[in-house]
């Protein structure tokens, strides 16, 4: 009994830890290259969650096509951001994109606020079920996992046999020699963090297929929260290993709710919340270069 | 007289503080506002003393104004059956509250002390939610319930005293953490750490070189800046408002509300958490009267341009206005 409750749990856990992976590959791919720490990562998952919801609610354009739509939206607005703030603090000391990521997160939290009210949303879905004997899995859930998957190789694709994606690994090794090489640093950076910008907002869309009812202009702290963790477990600086360590994070998450579920008295949706935290701070005292990475 | 020199740069903050409670002592209805300007002061001279000296950005600074309030409420919760005791709680209360704001800021900057710029922030930035988690998940002090202690402040002091303690003394005691603020800040700038931590925000690696023992002088800076949220939560929140709730005392918006005020006023300056808290908390209270619920909306891209075109802040930018002239010294 116990053991099929947790491998059910544990299938969800690699389900929903896939669509975190891709959730966080936007905060380690802008990390690596422009060394900026996004601190409003989650407003921007958040502008996602929104988008689906007005898309399916009011044009009814299934979650599915919304994925392209947010990542062009993304992309877009990550350009503007990086133009208008951005590139102008790349120089500056770390406190300065520290705040300004911080406050463009604030920013887009109390726009959407004024746009859609503070109240919790959800848009309902169905695509049916599939029955796993331990575990029923949502169609939509599947659907996110996979979609999580493939963008996850597409990047890989992009970075390894595009030009463009070459340029942007010189610049992660050494933006420097990369300059003296003729590559436009620039452009990488705004590339990149645009990049960056369009696959968390595209992450949006598959992360509102876990959250039935949860779409709210202030959703994103929390995912801010995971992602950071997620981002240390990988080495911060790899989208690869933020992806698997999207996946280690989904198995704790769920695989501790189980035990906690366990021990009278306490709330283990809580307590999930707060082993993540733990993790978090175990992971930098020990290697803050990440668990995931061989070096 | 030039060591009396020295500390001249107080005199217009406590004139600031003096007319802030002369205002609020002689003109009608000026008291909810005063309280909530001396409010915003003292937070931002708190939040100063780590994040302006060091230019460590603590996204988790709440947490210690949430676990000061939770030390007062617990001690008047648990020993209000001894009456005895009488006023003397508060006491315990404010020691309560100093003893666990320094060991959750030592427990925290053990770990993330030892990191620089980018991973100190992340390591920061899930304190106050992980520790409300942790009370609300664990169940600890009643967990998500929260407390209220109307009663037991009723029961302890009389109605009487209680009310004017929420109404009038929480508040002077507001002002009294933000004079002492401001004194720490001033002693900190003048003295050796200061001059450390100067050398450690400019370039930790040569100050390390130089024989700065950086993590030392991090440590106190970060300690002292958590002991002055946990007095302030103690007294503002638990004081003047009888109770206490994980998702409030633990709310990311007051950390977001001294960033505001640090980098509006100017970080590492001794006036500008004033300047910014006055600024700042005049604008909010005019803005919650014409335009309630846009406070944030309209001062986020006011930070950004701040941080992008003027990073020095508007006492920054007096100082290099008064460089030269007489009031240089008055202005630090």
């Amino acid at each position: 009994m116990f053991f099929e409750q947790l491998g059910g749990n544990l299938i969800q856990g690699v389900v929903l830890g896939a669509v975190y992976g891709m959730a966080t590959m936007g905060l380690s791919l802008i990390f690596g290259v422009l060394k900026v720490v996004n601190v409003g990562h989650g407003a921007f998952i958040m502008i996602g969650a929104f988008l689906t919801l007005f898309l399916f609610s009011s044009l009814g354009i299934s979650p599915l096509f919304a994925i392209p739509v947010a990542f062009i939206v993304g992309m877009g607005m990550g350009l503007i951001f990086y133009y208008t703030t951005i590139r102008r603090l790349i120089k500056a000391p770390e406190l300065a994109t520290l705040l300004a990521t911080f406050s463009i997160g604030v920013l887009l939290e109390e726009l959407i606020k004024l746009m859609f009210g503070s109240e919790f949303r959800g848009y309902n879905w169905v695509v049916g079920k599939i029955n796993l004997g331990i575990t029923v899995l949502p169609m939509s859930k599947l659907y996110a996992c996979i979609g999580s998957i493939l963008i996850a190789v597409l990047l890989y694709i992009w970075f390894k046999k595009t030009r463009a994606g070459s340029a942007v690994r010189s610049v992660v090794e050494d933006s420097e020699g990369a300059r003296v090489c003729g590559v436009n640093v620039g452009g990488a950076y705004a590339l990149s963090f645009s990049l960056g910008i369009g696959l968390t907002v595209a992450s949006g869309v598959l992360l509102t297929m876990f959250i039935p009812v949860g779409i709210n202009p202030y959703m994103g702290g929390g995912y801010t929260l995971k992602a950071f963790v997620i981002a240390v477990l990988g080495g911060l600086a790899s989208p690869y290993g933020a992806f698997f360590g999207g996946l280690v994070f989904g198995l704790i998450e769920n695989g501790s709710y189980t035990l906690f579920a366990y021990i009278p008295g306490v709330e283990p949706f809580a307590l999930t919340r707060f082993l993540s935290f733990v993790i978090l701070l175990v992971i930098l005292l020990i290697r803050p270069t990440g668990i995931l990475r061989a070096k | 007289m030039r060591q009396i020199q020295k500390y001249f740069p107080i005199i217009p903050v406590f004139a600031a503080y003096l007319a802030m409670f002369l205002i609020a002592e002689s003109m009608e209805g000026m008291w909810q506002l005063m309280s909530m300007l001396l409010f915003y002061c003292a937070l931002g001279q708190a939040f100063n003393v780590f994040m302006g000296m060091t230019g460590y950005v603590d996204f988790g600074y709440v947490a210690f104004m949430g676990v000061g309030t939770y030390g007062m409420a617990l001690s008047i919760t648990r020993l209000a059956q001894y009456e005895f005791l009488g006023a003397w709680i508060l006491v315990v209360g404010f020691g309560l509250a100093l003893v666990m704001s320094t060991l959750l800021s030592m427990a925290v900057g053990a770990v993330a002390l030892r990191l620089r710029g980018a991973y100190f922030a992340i390591a920061t930035i899930g304190v106050n939610e992980g520790f409300r988690f942790l009370i609300e998940g664990a169940r600890i002090w009643n967990g998500s319930e929260g407390m209220i202690f109307t009663a037991d402040l009723n029961k302890i002091l009389g109605r009487e005293t209680a009310a004017a303690l929420c109404t009038y003394w929480a508040d002077i005691i507001v002002l009294v953490l933000a004079v002492l603020a401001a004194c720490v800040t001033l002693v900190y700038m003048r003295g050796k750490i200061g001059y450390a931590l100067t050398a450690l925000r400019e370039d930790e690696d040569a100050a390390k070189v130089m024989g700065i023992n950086v993590t030392k002088f991090k440590i106190i800076a970060f300690i002292t800046s958590a002991c002055l949220a946990g007095l302030l939560g103690a007294t503002a929140w638990a004081l003047k408002t009888p109770y206490v709730f994980p998702p409030e005392v633990f709310e990311i918006h007051y950390t977001i509300e001294a960033i505001i005020i640090v980098m509006l006023g100017g970080a590492g300056t001794l006036l500008g958490p004033v300047i910014g808290g006055l600024v700042y908390g005049i604008s909010k209270y005019y803005l919650s009267i014409f335009l309630p619920g846009f406070q944030l909306l309209i001062f986020a891209p006011v930070i950004l341009v701040i941080i992008v075109l003027f990073p020095q802040g508007i006492v920054g930018m007096l100082k290099a206005r008064t460089k030269g002239t007489g009031l240089e010294r008055f202005i630090v």
